[in-house]
């Protein structure tokens, strides 16, 4: 009952939760954007061996961020959370949001990242997703900028069937991550509530 | 009435069906229960289940929630299609036969993927939704059949699976029904047996995947339960799946390893068989025979799959060969016996493992029995048949294998030479085969961590072919002490043993004169002595007066040791000989009132030492005779303070008033440090 009122209110007031899928390269700062995002705090990390998930509140959304590591040992490993996200809402399909975290100073893996991307995105369980792109690492001097990042990606072919976009972050800052959930926010199609 | 059951129907073809299906297995389930079917549409329904496994992924809990939807559709043909039975039986035996079912074959079919979606609490609780409170006087077919289907998992995946333990809810719905009133039927076990484990011979490579895929459909599933102890246990998952925790990682060639060696067995029981199989004896359909036989041939091809997939390791390799052609000729002679020309099946050399590396050089007279070794008349044949034995292997055992012995601790000439009783044959083995009985994965760790869990075999000749001394010291690992790496050297060791799942290293004949100083030589280079050793077992070849002999301070005692006390009794005298030296003065007595011949004592010791037997004083033992037959056994290369770590295996093989007799054993302990 009180499920269905709070389903109700947010109906009425716009509030809307999304399960997001931050993906990208070891080392590109998925962990320390996750914890920028839930603690507005700068935190030291080891490299992620597994994941992490976190719910954060922004603009009235509740995102639900899983954050799997990056090692290519365990790459193969991130098909699971594609589908993951259907949680326990079985009429949703797919993850709604993929955030791609791309370290924009490390050019010499830029292809590396392209393929990755490509497998994940073209993916049966990704095709409704939002992708969201962050160039990270934009503090760094000679770090790409955003639109040298998607044509190095080359987004507007691997991505052509999806909704996308490449925002310049900072995760250590804090600068621009919180301008690329508003992005999605804006753009994820709300699933009609039963 | 018939209107509105009209309406009714409609409603629930509109109704409920309404929602349209999202996607192609929701399609094909929607289909498959359509309640315009008169019965349930198996073709469809196996469709299904190979979507499911070709998608993986989501699909069988897709697969599993939708099915449960139609279980409990309020038409009871949607349900009973669901269930996959004819909804309209022609009474009374169309209602009692088993028919297959969607659900039933979803999980015949899709493995533990969907194993684990049936034994969430959601879907158990969904499936006997309709169950009232109290079990009903006359319960309906699909509730009948629904409690048949939970019996039936009950007793076959909670039991068998290899992930049992993640199937719990079955058992507890299970129990919870039972306490309710609900009476099981009672379900054939043949029918159910499919859902056990298959004992078809599989690979490493196989058995890996099956594992990743079990790994990967829990993850799955782990992370879309998404509560915090499920995530937890995610995590860890990752880490494993990973390859970053291999705490409890399987060694799967040990495994499969262990698979070949069940195959062995079988062939062995077979050709046993076939052995005891006369003219004017029938072979039926489905008897044991057929079984065995098809068993052979359908494990065949999987061997020459994983003679590829080992294609690294040439003494694999090589030792599946030998094992395939040894299946394909039981199989052969099966099949000659079968037609009834048991002349010709006769003509084929029997298949019997480990005898096939003679068998392929010698063809029919390989006769030559691993029991009968201590019998003179065979190792006299084929002594005879490979003159200039002794020179051969000389040469070519340590050439083809000194480098893998090294590296593997394994030796030349293992358990295929050494039952074969002739020396020579041990090195062509050696040569053609580049192996030895013994290929062994795990043998580097092994060497490292346990090198007193293997066995340097001595392999020489019989007292009655006294012109044969063994060059050869067939090394092979003994059953190691952990129980993973126990499996791993068995099967190959066992190829030669008599008893394959022991991986006895009793195929050695007893030595009848002291070793020349050539045959030292090659043992030292042959045996896969630790490296400390190595060097040290060349060097002193032959020459038992180490110059490094240190009196010790401690004085060297002896130790009375009895080895067995039954019709003989054998008593060790152990005392140390020099600073790597054990020394063993072996007395063997006569208990009974009968007069024993042809007996013969051989020994095997931990590998790192090399044992050096001089002849036995004789092989007859008369009536009551004490200490009638004595014999010098030394056991090189075990340091001062390790010779509690040495440990031995024995057999005697005897004639007790013309009965054959065997009798072996193990000693753990010589006593002596």
């Amino acid at each position: 009952m009180g499920g269905q009122i709070s389903k109700m209110m947010n109906r009425i007031f716009g509030s809307k939760e999304m399960r997001l899928l931050m993906l990208g390269l070891d080392a590109a700062g998925k962990t320390t954007i996750l914890y920028k995002l839930k603690l507005d705090q700068d935190v030291t990390t080891i490299p992620t061996v597994g994941f992490n998930v976190e719910t954060v509140t922004y603009k009235n959304t509740k995102f639900n961020v899983w954050d799997v590591g990056g090692q290519d040992k365990i790459r193969p490993l991130w098909r699971h959370y594609f589908s993951g996200m259907l949680g326990q809402h079985d009429s949703v399909p797919g993850t709604q949001g993929l955030i791609f975290v791309i370290d924009s100073n490390d050019r010499d893996r830029m292809d590396e990242a392209r393929t990755e991307l490509t497998r994940i995105i073209q993916d049966r369980e990704m095709k409704d997703a939002l992708l969201l792109v962050f160039a990270n690492k934009q503090d760094l001097a000679g770090a790409m900028r955003p639109n040298e990042v998607s044509e190095k990606l080359k987004l507007s072919s691997i991505a052509k069937d999806h909704v996308w976009k490449v925002e310049p972050s900072c995760a250590t800052t804090g600068e621009g991550i919180f301008e690329g959930l508003a992005w999605l926010s804006n753009n994820v199609k709300v699933p009609p509530t039963k | 009435m018939e209107a509105a059951s009209a309406r009714m129907a409609a409603r629930d073809r509109y109704g409920q069906f309404g929602e349209p299906p999202t996607s192609q297995l929701q399609r094909f389930i929607l289909n498959a229960c359509d309640p315009q079917n008169f019965e349930p549409n198996l073709a469809l329904n196996l469709e299904i289940s190979d979507l499911i496994n070709a998608k993986k992924g989501s699909a069988p809990r897709e697969a599993a929630v939708s099915i449960v939807h139609y279980i409990n559709h309020r038409n009871p043909n949607v349900s009973l299609l669901a269930l996959n039975v004819r909804p309209n039986p022609s009474p009374p035996q169309a209602s009692n036969s088993p028919h297959l079912q969607l659900l039933d074959i979803c999980v015949k079919n899709c493995g533990y993927p969907f194993h684990l979606q049936i034994s969430t609490k959601e879907f158990l609780n969904e499936l006997v939704r309709r169950f009232p409170e109290r079990p009903p006087v006359h319960s309906t077919r699909v509730q009948q059949r629904i409690l048949e289907l939970i019996e039936e998992w009950r007793q076959t995946i909670c039991q068998t699976s290899r992930h049992k333990e993640d199937l719990g809810f079955i058992r507890d719905m299970h129990r919870l029904l039972s306490f309710k009133g609900y009476v099981f039927p009672q379900i054939r076990k043949e029918d159910a047996a499919v859902l056990n484990p298959s004992d078809n011979l599989r690979s490493a490579e196989e058995m890996e995947e099956e594992e990743r895929e079990a790994q990967s459909a829990k993850l799955q599933e782990l992370i879309r339960r998404g509560g915090p102890q499920d995530l937890q246990e995610a995590n860890k998952l990752m880490k494993v799946m990973a390859g970053y925790d291999t705490r409890n990682k399987t060694d799967w060639r040990a495994k499969a390893a262990e698979e070949v060696s069940r195959i062995q067995q079988k062939a062995r029981i077979l050709e046993e068989m076939l052995e005891g199989y006369k003219q004017g004896d029938h072979m039926k359909e489905g008897d044991v025979f057929e079984e065995l036989a098809s068993a052979l041939q359908s494990a065949q091809p999987k061997i020459q799959r994983m003679c590829e997939e080992e294609s690294e390791d040439h003494e694999a390799v090589a030792k599946l060969f030998e094992i395939n052609d040894s299946i394909h000729r039981t199989t052969e002679r099966y099949k000659l016996f079968k037609k009834g020309d048991i002349e010709g099946a006769n003509k084929i050399p029997k298949g019997t493992l480990g005898r096939s590396g003679a068998g392929v050089t010698k063809g029919p007279d390989n006769t030559l029995n691993l029991i009968d070794f201590g019998d003179p008349e065979p190792a006299t044949q084929t002594a005879g048949s490979n003159a200039g034995g002794p020179a051969q292997p000389a040469q070519s055992a340590p050439k083809g294998n000194a480098l893998e012995d090294d590296l593997l601790g394994l030796s030349l000439g293992g358990s295929t030479y050494g039952q074969t009783g002739g020396i020579s044959l041990g090195g062509s083995n050696g040569s053609v085969l580049g192996l030895s009985g013994v290929a062994v994965p795990q043998a580097k760790t092994q060497q490292s961590s346990i090198p007193q869990s293997t066995l340097d075999l001595f392999g020489a000749s019989n007292a009655p072919v006294p012109q044969i001394t063994s060059p050869s010291i067939p090394a092979y690992s003994q059953p190691a002490p952990r129980p993973s790496a126990r499996s791993t050297p068995d099967p190959f060791a066992s190829l030669a043993s008599s008893t394959p799942r022991q991986g006895s290293p009793f195929q050695f004949q007893q030595s009848i004169k002291s070793q020349p100083s050539g045959t030292v030589d090659l043992l030292g280079v042959g045996a896969p002595a630790p490296s400390s050793n190595l060097a040290q077992s060349s060097a002193s070849a032959a020459n038992d007066d180490d110059e490094w002999t240190f009196a010790s301070a401690v004085p060297d005692t002896s130790k009375e040791l009895t080895v067995t006390n039954t019709s003989i009794n054998v008593v060790f005298n152990v005392s140390r000989e020099s600073n790597d030296v054990l020394l063993i003065k072996s007395r063997v007595s006569n208990n009974t009132t009968l007069p024993i011949s042809d007996l013969t004592f051989q020994l095997a010791a931990s590998k790192g030492c090399q044992l050096q037997l001089e002849p036995q004083t004789g092989v007859y033992l008369t009536p009551n005779q004490q200490n009638g037959i004595t014999q010098v056994i030394r056991i090189k290369g075990v340091e001062r303070g390790q010779g509690n770590n040495v440990k031995m295996r024995w057999k005697a093989s005897y004639f007790l008033s013309g009965v054959k007799k065997d009798e072996m054993g193990e000693i753990s302990n010589l006593g002596v440090s």
